[in-house]
């Protein structure tokens, strides 16, 4: 888009080098931006790198080296972590000072402070992404206009796009930032309650008391019957505060729960719709280019795929690798996403089939081919970059029906393994209790599911009229279908 | 392409998916990493029990050599395809597939049945008020609705309504949703006697009418969430086919000449309409057979996706094959009558640019 006729054609750098400015201040905000998170990001680098050198059978000290800087990296000076802004903390006497949470703050305002920077942090590195552009676009691009902006500008008046976007950005903050929003860990609250104590004002003795974590879970669990339920907003006996209340027995936090659970959703559904459109992408254009044979082995292969109801396949495969070692990696979720990747692929290519067919039929495709450019070359260069659009929308609008199924999964007690959280297990736990005061159990959840998939179809709509103003006009029946829906859960 | 080779065409290619399709289940349950012996007997079986059964499954001969996997993969398929489903070994030990089916598919089929007719007579006519009204309060409404109505998961929407139910009286101002019109439980699988015999309808009416009563009041709720999916996505489809129909030159030509708006309406824009309607209906009864997993086994309704839920659970991999290939005729079938319908409704099926 950017490259303009060949006497004018100074590559980029050299572009920035003539007036260093304003890419300077977006380079500085991206280096403040990573200075305050840097501890985190270290560690998350170090950890996965960590994690691939472990499955693959390299020698031990490469690990071990790693493992001991990702260790150091925790030490590291991150702003938006809890040992900065802690919200853990106990009062010294009723109704006297908190002690150890940050400045002495109630839990409540401490963790509402953290999790407001976190996404003031968030919607901040984004904007910094949006101005980048605009920073490109004024100062380096030769080109006034591309048709790049106005997919921007469409997107820039359509609010029900930008509805989809805000709810989708909070999901991923919520899955990224899931150690440092909870106000506990998962480590201390839902794996190791009992290898971790917590200290809290004890009034019926007048005085600071250590108890495990897993019996004052115990005693602050929601079982709908019963006095101890700890609703949403609430603190319980133990001066915890529960922004999304707690759990059935054994009594976990909620929104910990929801914000570990989410990171697996996230990851279930991108790397299966990843995967899924990378199938998709590779035999929609190979069908395209070479029609015939091609073309009817493909569309019987995925009629049969189609044939197994998701969901029944999806179940078939839980129960089938039950004990695999494939489904010990990250408990369960690699499997899933290679389920759903395989269940999903054949909606993904027949949604991608008519675009691509209608692109190899174009002259510039007939005149690459006389040309004597390779097939290869011809699709990716040629082809590819028409039907991307196509596959993006459509990836968006099923997405959600990823999280939905992963979450169904759950719910009958099959795919992500205990006591690793899923939403769906919490609406499970929480079934017999909606009519009680534990109702939230199921609730909130649930609403929250409703609201990511709504959030994911609305941002699929959006990115469409900003793709392709016409699919309306045109009337785009057939991708409504494909927005995600409750029925595949 | 005419029409009706253009649908033959359909016809002959369900036969390679079929194979396919039955393929697959055959690389899952026996090529997969479950051992289907095993997973019968539970943890250390018995030598003897474990061969006995791995020769009756055909993984076995008699002299306990194993059989070789293609061996295997021909008598699965033989099998299938002859449709000898075989038996069942956990459930209900000893039992035909057939014999299970046929006593747990009354309810999965009376669930289906209202669970279509509730969408399509509740999401058809909303949508295509919706699209007549276009951009006021209502459609808002209508679309709002819609959109959120149908990215709920079954199984939450169920979880909810089965509670709000069973104590109606505290939520819906006092009513009584149990004890309404004939007294019954929400969780639970309705009585279904006059399907199986219509009969009693003529011979014994009263009781007959009553147990309808009932077991139609029953799976209301399910069919209401199982539906769900299917009926928004009705409404919307509906709508924008309303949208576009009312705004095409036929419609223009049908104003221009006089036609009062009411026979506009019904002639011309309700019939065109509801060709792209027809996909969604049958789209819908792929969600409703994946989605009868989840809904029957909250509302405990004794169907088979409750049934096909069991054999998973408890290991009985015999039956869960048989079963999904159960599904698969029936997914085979439901494409097969979605594409006559076509070639039956709209006449341009198979001059288009596929």
């Amino acid at each position: 888009m950017s490259r303009a006729t060949a006497t004018e054609d100074v590559p980029l750098s050299q572009r920035i080098a003539e007036s260093p400015r304003p890419a300077l201040l977006w380079v500085l905000v991206l280096a403040a931006l990573v200075a305050v998170e840097f501890g985190a990001l270290a560690t998350a680098l170090l950890d996965v790198l960590a994690t691939l050198l472990d499955e693959a059978p390299l020698g031990d000290p490469g690990v071990g080296g790693l493992e001991a800087a990702a260790n150091a990296a925790t030490e590291l000076p991150t702003l938006l972590s809890r040992e900065v802004i802690p919200n853990q903390g106990y009062r010294t006497s009723a109704n006297g000072p908190w002690t150890g949470t940050f400045l002495g703050l109630e839990p409540k305002h401490a963790w509402l402070l953290r999790v407001t920077l976190v996404y003031a942090y968030a919607f901040a590195f984004l904007g910094w992404l949006l101005y980048g552009y605009q920073v490109f676009r004024k100062h380096y691009r030769y080109a006034d206009w591309t048709p790049r902006d106005d997919i921007l500008a469409r997107l820039r008046t359509h609010r029900w796009g930008q509805f989809g976007l805000v709810v989708v950005v909070s999901f991923f903050v919520l899955a990224i930032f899931a150690p440092a929003l909870g106000p506990t860990t998962v480590e201390q609250n839902i794996q190791d309650p009992y290898s971790n104590e917590i200290q809290y004002f004890d009034e019926d003795t007048g005085s600071v008391t250590t108890v495990l974590v897993g019996q004052a879970n115990i005693q602050s669990a929601s079982d709908g019957a019963g006095a101890s339920n700890v609703q949403p907003w609430e603190y319980d006996d133990f001066g915890r505060f529960h922004p999304f209340g707690t759990l059935p027995t054994p009594g976990k936090d909620l929104f910990t729960f929801i914000a570990a659970g989410s990171r697996i959703s996230l990851f279930i559904a991108l790397t299966a719709i990843s995967l899924a459109s990378i199938i998709a992408a590779g035999f929609g254009l190979l069908t395209a280019y070479y029609k015939g044979l091609a073309d009817l082995a493909v569309v019987v292969t995925s009629d049969s795929v189609q044939s197994v109801p998701p969901l029944i396949l999806l179940l078939l495969v839980a129960v089938a690798f039950r004990g695999h070692w494939l489904q010990t990696i990250y408990n369960g979720a690699l499997l899933i996403a290679l389920a759903f990747a395989f269940t999903y692929w054949p909606a993904l290519w027949r949604a991608v089939r008519g675009p691509a067919f209608q692109i190899a039929e174009r002259e510039w495709i007939d005149a690459a081919r006389s040309y004597g450019q390779r097939p290869r070359a011809t699709m990716r260069k040629h082809m590819l970059p028409y039907i991307a659009g196509y596959l993006i929308i459509y990836a968006s609008l099923s997405i959600g029906g990823i999280i939905i199924a992963t979450a169904a999964l759950a719910f009958l007690g099959l795919g992500i393994t205990a006591p690793t959280p899923e939403w769906g297990r919490a609406i499970d736990m929480g079934q017999r209790l909606v009519a009680t005061d534990a109702g939230h159990v199921s609730l909130i959840p649930g609403i929250l599911i409703v609201l990511v998939v709504t959030g994911f179809n609305a941002l699929g709509d959006g990115v469409r009229d900003a793709l392709d103003p016409q699919s309306e006009a045109s009337g785009g029946s057939g991708d409504e279908i494909a927005a995600a829906s409750g029925g595949g859960g | 392409m005419s029409r009706w080779s253009y649908f033959a065409k359909r016809l002959v290619l369900s036969v390679p998916v079929l194979l396919f399709g039955t393929s697959l289940v055959f690389i899952i349950i026996r090529l997969g990493p479950i051992d289907p012996v095993s997973a019968i007997l539970g943890q250390n079986p018995d030598p003897r029990a474990y061969n006995n059964i791995a020769v009756q499954l055909g993984l076995q001969t008699p002299g306990g050599e194993p059989v070789p996997i293609w061996r295997q993969y021909i008598d699965y398929m033989t099998d299938l395809l002859t449709f000898d489903l075989g038996q069942s070994w956990v459930i209900k030990p000893s039992t035909g597939v057939y014999s299970i089916i046929a006593s747990r598919a009354p309810q999965t089929i009376w669930l289906g049945f209202w669970s279509v007719l509730i969408a399509l007579f509740i999401g058809i006519p909303l949508g295509f008020y919706a699209g007549l009204n276009p951009n006021t309060w209502s459609d808002y409404t209508a679309s709002f609705g819609g959109i959120v109505w149908r990215a709920m998961p079954n199984f939450w929407l169920a979880v909810i309504l089965v509670s709000v139910l069973s104590q109606s009286e505290n939520f819906l101002f006092g009513f009584d949703w149990q004890s309404f019109v004939t007294e019954t439980n929400v969780v639970t699988s309705p009585s279904l006697g006059f399907l199986t015999d219509p009969g009693q309808f003529v011979a014994n009416p009263g009781p007959t009418f009553e147990e309808f009563v009932a077991a139609t009041k029953q799976i209301l709720p399910a069919a209401l969430v199982l539906g769900s999916a299917s009926m928004g996505n009705e409404m919307r489809i509906g709508r924008t086919a309303v949208l576009e129909t009312i705004n095409s030159d036929y419609v223009e030509t049908a104003k221009a000449k006089g036609l009062p708006p009411r026979s506009i309406v019904w002639k011309h824009v309700f019939r065109n309409a509801l060709i792209p309607l027809v996909p969604i209906i049958t789209a819908e009864a792929f969600v409703l057979i994946g989605g009868s997993v989840l809904v029957e086994t909250v509302f405990a309704i004794n169907g088979i996706g409750k049934l096909f839920y069991e054999a998973i659970l408890n290991g009985d991999i015999p039956l869960v094959g048989s079963l999904t290939f159960f599904f698969i005729i029936l997914t085979l079938s439901l494409n097969i009558l979605q594409d006559f319908l076509y070639t039956v409704i709209d006449p341009r099926v198979g001059y288009e640019s596929d």
